[in-house]
């Protein structure tokens, strides 16, 4: 009797504490991510997904360390740029081959994120948050001065190769035939790298460590007090947040057609990403932040843009030419482009901070939450 | 051996010395008091003793050991727990989440069995303290008599040997002080040994054997419970000169 | 070599001293930690310039009071519109505001497509210490110190004033005293922001003004008010000097311009390592 209460108590525990989405939903996403390529969508289409999945990671890192730790990261972007140059820094001065820049690239980010999670034990609050604002901002700088055989100053490197890379010396149908594959399975692997770190990230977060994490979040001189040794554990999370923020950069980097690293993998913009996207999923939950990366690229890519195209179109017919061009040219502004996040969905964050501040997956499922926790409260009625 | 060995202890804050020179030991298996009036530094001697401030000289013993200078978290893990004046819950989780804490953390996962899980002993935990009505609740819903209870829980949970109890009598009612009471004789059959700091005295009294005193951080009396009620400096200290 | 860094550093210490006190002021007051506040900076140049150059052509020295009135005004709406609603929540403000400033870059990329702009305020120059100085650096250098005096004697003297010190020390104790902390925060938000605004427009007349300018000022702020102590005005004086000189000296000596950007940054980083409580290590009281 003991042990059914108690396995009661466990799983309504864990549904409060740490909200679980239902595992059918999640289920049945990742389905839908899987079987999407046997719709035949354009090679551009598939380029895009795979890049906002990459960028999920990134996010998902974010919300760890964010949503779990709670040291606010507002350059984030570091660890992107930092792996991202190292696989190209490594290949084009070293020309070591994908599988081996990849994991060091890795490897000297997490090294990177430890540097920066040290002086971040010495800090709070916004101080922290300050901190890590600075450091890819000195990064860029430096970068940006350096001479261009190095990192290649302001235009970064590229040429760099790609997964899957294609035969030289094809048919132009060939050719084509072998970059829709190339796109295809570029899609799938890196959707493979999406299942594996959301997982890994999601029992970190929902387990043992994240409880910990929390408690350091919520009082840490009383985490210290239950016998936690809190620094490890802050340090901890900014070293498995760099590790997957790191792998999301050397993903993004060698996707494509062709590979490229440039200064905009450490701007402020690229820090944003991850807080825009974990905003709108949900902060302190994981799923938010990949929810949220697919949310947003449906709406950028299909709605907003030829919205805002129509938009253009509807202004010039009504005779606002100006605000109807205006609109056309500065599109990439307004809805973002590639990594850069247009502005609309800078003021939609803003102000979903201040309406909305639970995010949109984790509010619906707050509500699927209630909704069967309402189901559970009749049944035991209907019982009784 | 004792169990707790505090050796001229001293801890200054700029021109202010909150500790001066303390000395005291405790043996296993005791239950001693600790009071003095407001400021007497006694919460700065928890904090000293179980590291969450460091001393400025003087030793800290623990079965032997020297923790003078480890870490608050080691020192949890040696077996020394303590209990907060104001009471410091993890607010927004709720009260099996905030024992599990402690049962995730090195020493309090020591004891688990192989069948046992963390919830499973959080739960235990909070049987224990009489919480498990509560355990879904998050601590910032708690009222403050369960606050104190779940503190305990907590502290409890993390295996100790040496209990400090920072006045766990603060706040509490009647029927939730004759409870704590009783707790605590039953802790002490059970083997905890413990320093309680309560400005409560008729309930400390009940509870302890021998008393030490503190005024403007020194100790100025130990004795028996009846011996420092009869001590004349500490009554003076308490009411003030006596002609 | 060492006139040069003595003159530019004396110019640059004065201005940024006012962008500090701008960031201080709002942190003591308010507790707003204002990621916008470079953004500020920025539009402050960049309004000068629409006021003086591109829509109208104002006397500079018109333009130069419009576009910080205006500032002044942008940054109350700032306040009431994004930071208000989250006023308890210091993560939430830095978001905003982070976004807040975003927008802003975003807003001048449309409407200036990412290039530099040039302003122009005073020309001619004099000697000193055989140096040519542009008049303008001078003004620059008289214009801050007399507007920090003024704010100076505005803190300690006037009733305004001791509200904002109460405030500071206090919020809850302030608010039982009557006072009105809402509109206390549009008025300190306000000031901090138009101060941004007119170092905007100084230092931007001797530089340039391009729409990432926002982010050197912000670290820049934080890097002064960290060193001198948070909520301290002489320690933002202090600090303002010491950033300035430090950026001058390490341009010279390096030969490389570019870095002056993250000098500060990377002074920040190094204080909050060696001495988080800063040079005068006060908590949030407004006094010296």
């Amino acid at each position: 009797m003991v042990l059914s209460y108690f396995r009661r108590g466990y799983s309504t525990f864990t549904a409060k504490v740490i909200d679980v989405p239902p595992r059918l939903l999640s289920f049945l996403f990742f389905l839908l991510l899987l079987v999407f390529p046997l719709t035949k969508p354009s090679s551009d289409l598939l380029q895009t997904l795979a890049q906002y999945s990459t960028l999920a990671i990134f996010a998902a890192s974010w919300d760890f360390l964010v949503g779990r730790s709670g040291q606010l990261s507002l350059g984030h972007a570091l660890f992107f740029g930092v792996a991202a140059y190292s696989t190209g820094g490594l290949i084009s001065h070293f020309g070591l081959p994908l599988w081996e820049t990849i994991p060091l690239s890795v490897l000297i980010c997490v090294l990177v994120a430890f540097l920066v999670g040290f002086p971040c034990l010495r800090v709070k609050g916004p101080y922290l948050a300050l901190v890590t604002l600075a450091f890819p901002i000195i990064l860029l700088t430096i970068f940006l001065g350096l001479p261009s055989d190095w990192f290649g100053a302001e235009n970064g490197i590229t040429g760099l190769p790609v997964f899957f890379p294609i035969e030289k010396g094809l048919g132009w149908q060939a050719q084509e035939r072998a970059l829709y594959q190339q796109s295809i399975a570029q899609y799938y692997l890196i959707l493979l790298f999406l299942f594996v770190s959301s997982y890994i990230l999601y029992k970190l977060a929902y387990s043992k460590t994240g409880i910990i994490l929390v408690s350091i979040l919520d009082d840490e001189v009383a985490s210290k007090a239950s016998g936690i040794n809190t620094t490890k554990y802050k340090l901890m999370a900014f070293g498995i947040s760099g590790f997957f923020a790191a792998l999301s950069g050397c993903l993004y980097v060698h996707s494509g057609h062709t590979g490229s690293v440039g200064l905009s993998s450490l701007a402020l913009t690229q820090s944003f990403v991850p807080i825009i996207l974990t905003i709108f999923g949900g902060l302190g939950t994981i799923y938010g932040p990949i929810a949220g990366a697919y949310i947003l690229m449906f709406l950028g890519e299909f709605v907003l843009h030829d919205l805002m195209l129509g938009l253009a179109g509807l202004m010039t017919d009504i005779g606002l030419v100006g605000l109807g061009q205006h609109l056309e040219w500065n599109i990439s502004t307004w809805v973002g482009s590639g990594t850069s996040p247009g502005l609309i969905f800078i003021i939609i964050v803003i102000i979903l901070v201040i309406k909305w501040p639970t995010g949109i997956a984790k509010s619906l499922v707050d509500k699927l939450d209630d909704l069967q926790e309402a189901r559970e409260l009749e049944e035991r009625g209907k019982k009784k | 051996m004792y169990l707790l060995e505090v050796e001229n202890l001293t801890k200054r804050f700029g021109g202010l010395t909150a500790v001066n020179k303390v000395s005291f030991h405790v043996d296993e298996g005791e239950i001693v008091g600790l009071i003095g009036p407001n400021g007497a530094g006694k919460t700065t001697l928890f904090n000293l003793i179980t590291g969450f401030l460091k001393s400025d000289s003087g030793t800290v013993r623990f079965k032997g050991k020297d923790i003078t200078r480890l870490e608050p978290h080691e020192i949890v893990n040696e077996g020394v727990a303590r209990t907060f004046q104001v009471v410091r819950p993890f607010h927004h989780l709720p009260a099996i989440a905030n024992v599990m804490v402690s049962c995730v953390s090195p020493r309090g996962a020591r004891k688990l069995e192989w069948l046992k899980s963390p919830e499973r002993k959080a739960l235990d935990m909070l049987e224990e303290v009489g919480l498990t009505e509560m355990m879904l609740e998050p601590a910032e819903n708690l009222a403050h008599g369960d606050l104190k209870r779940l503190e305990m829980a907590r502290a409890l949970a993390t295996e100790p040997e040496l209990l400090l109890l920072d006045e766990p009598f603060s706040g509490l009612n009647p029927i939730e002080t004759d409870y704590l009471l009783k707790s605590i004789r039953r802790f002490h059959l059970d083997g905890y040994t413990m320093v309680i700091v309560e400005h409560k005295l008729h309930a400390l009294m009940k509870l302890v054997k021998r008393v030490i005193v503190l005024h403007y951080g020194e100790k100025i009396a130990e004795g028996s419970p009846k011996e420092i009620s009869q001590n004349k400096k500490v009554i003076e200290v308490y009411m003030g000169r006596v002609a | 070599m060492i006139e040069d860094l003595i003159i530019y550093g004396l110019i640059s210490g004065a201005v940024y001293s006012l962008l500090a006190l701008g960031f201080t002021l709002i942190y003591g007051v308010a507790d707003i930690v204002n990621m916008a506040h470079g953004a500020f900076y920025m539009l402050g140049a960049y309004m000068f310039y629409i006021f003086a150059v591109e829509y109208f052509s104002l006397e500079p020295f018109l333009a130069v009071i419009l576009a910080v009135i205006l500032i002044g005004f942008i940054g109350m709406i700032v306040y009431r519109v994004f930071i208000d609603p989250v006023l308890d929540d210091i993560v939430a403000i830095m978001v905003v505001t982070l976004g807040v400033a975003l927008v802003f870059q975003q807003i001048i990329i449309l409407h200036f497509t990412g290039s530099d702009i040039a302003i122009n305020l005073l020309s001619g120059s004099v000697d000193i210490l055989g140096l040519p100085v542009d008049y303008h650096r001078i003004l620059a250098f008289v214009v801050s110190l007399v507007l920090f005096a003024v704010l100076w004697v505005f803190i300690r003297k006037s009733k305004i004033g001791g509200a904002m010190r109460a405030v500071a020390q206090d919020r809850e104790a302030a608010m039982l005293m009557g006072i009105n902390t809402e509109r206390l925060y549009m008025l300190t938000m306000a000031i901090s922001a138009s101060f941004a605004a007119l170092a905007g427009i100084l230092i931007a007349a001797y530089t340039a003004a391009n729409p990432q300018m926002w982010t050197s000022p912000l670290g820049m702020s934080f890097a002064i008010v960290v060193l001198g102590g948070l909520g301290s005005i002489k320690g933002s004086l202090v600090g303002a000097f010491i950033i300035g000189y430090a950026e001058k000296a390490v341009t010279i000596w390096t030969g490389m311009a570019y870095l002056e950007g993250a000098t500060s940054f990377v002074v920040l980083v190094v204080v909050l390592l060696l001495k988080p409580a800063g040079l005068f290590g006060k908590r949030r009281e407004m006094e010296e």
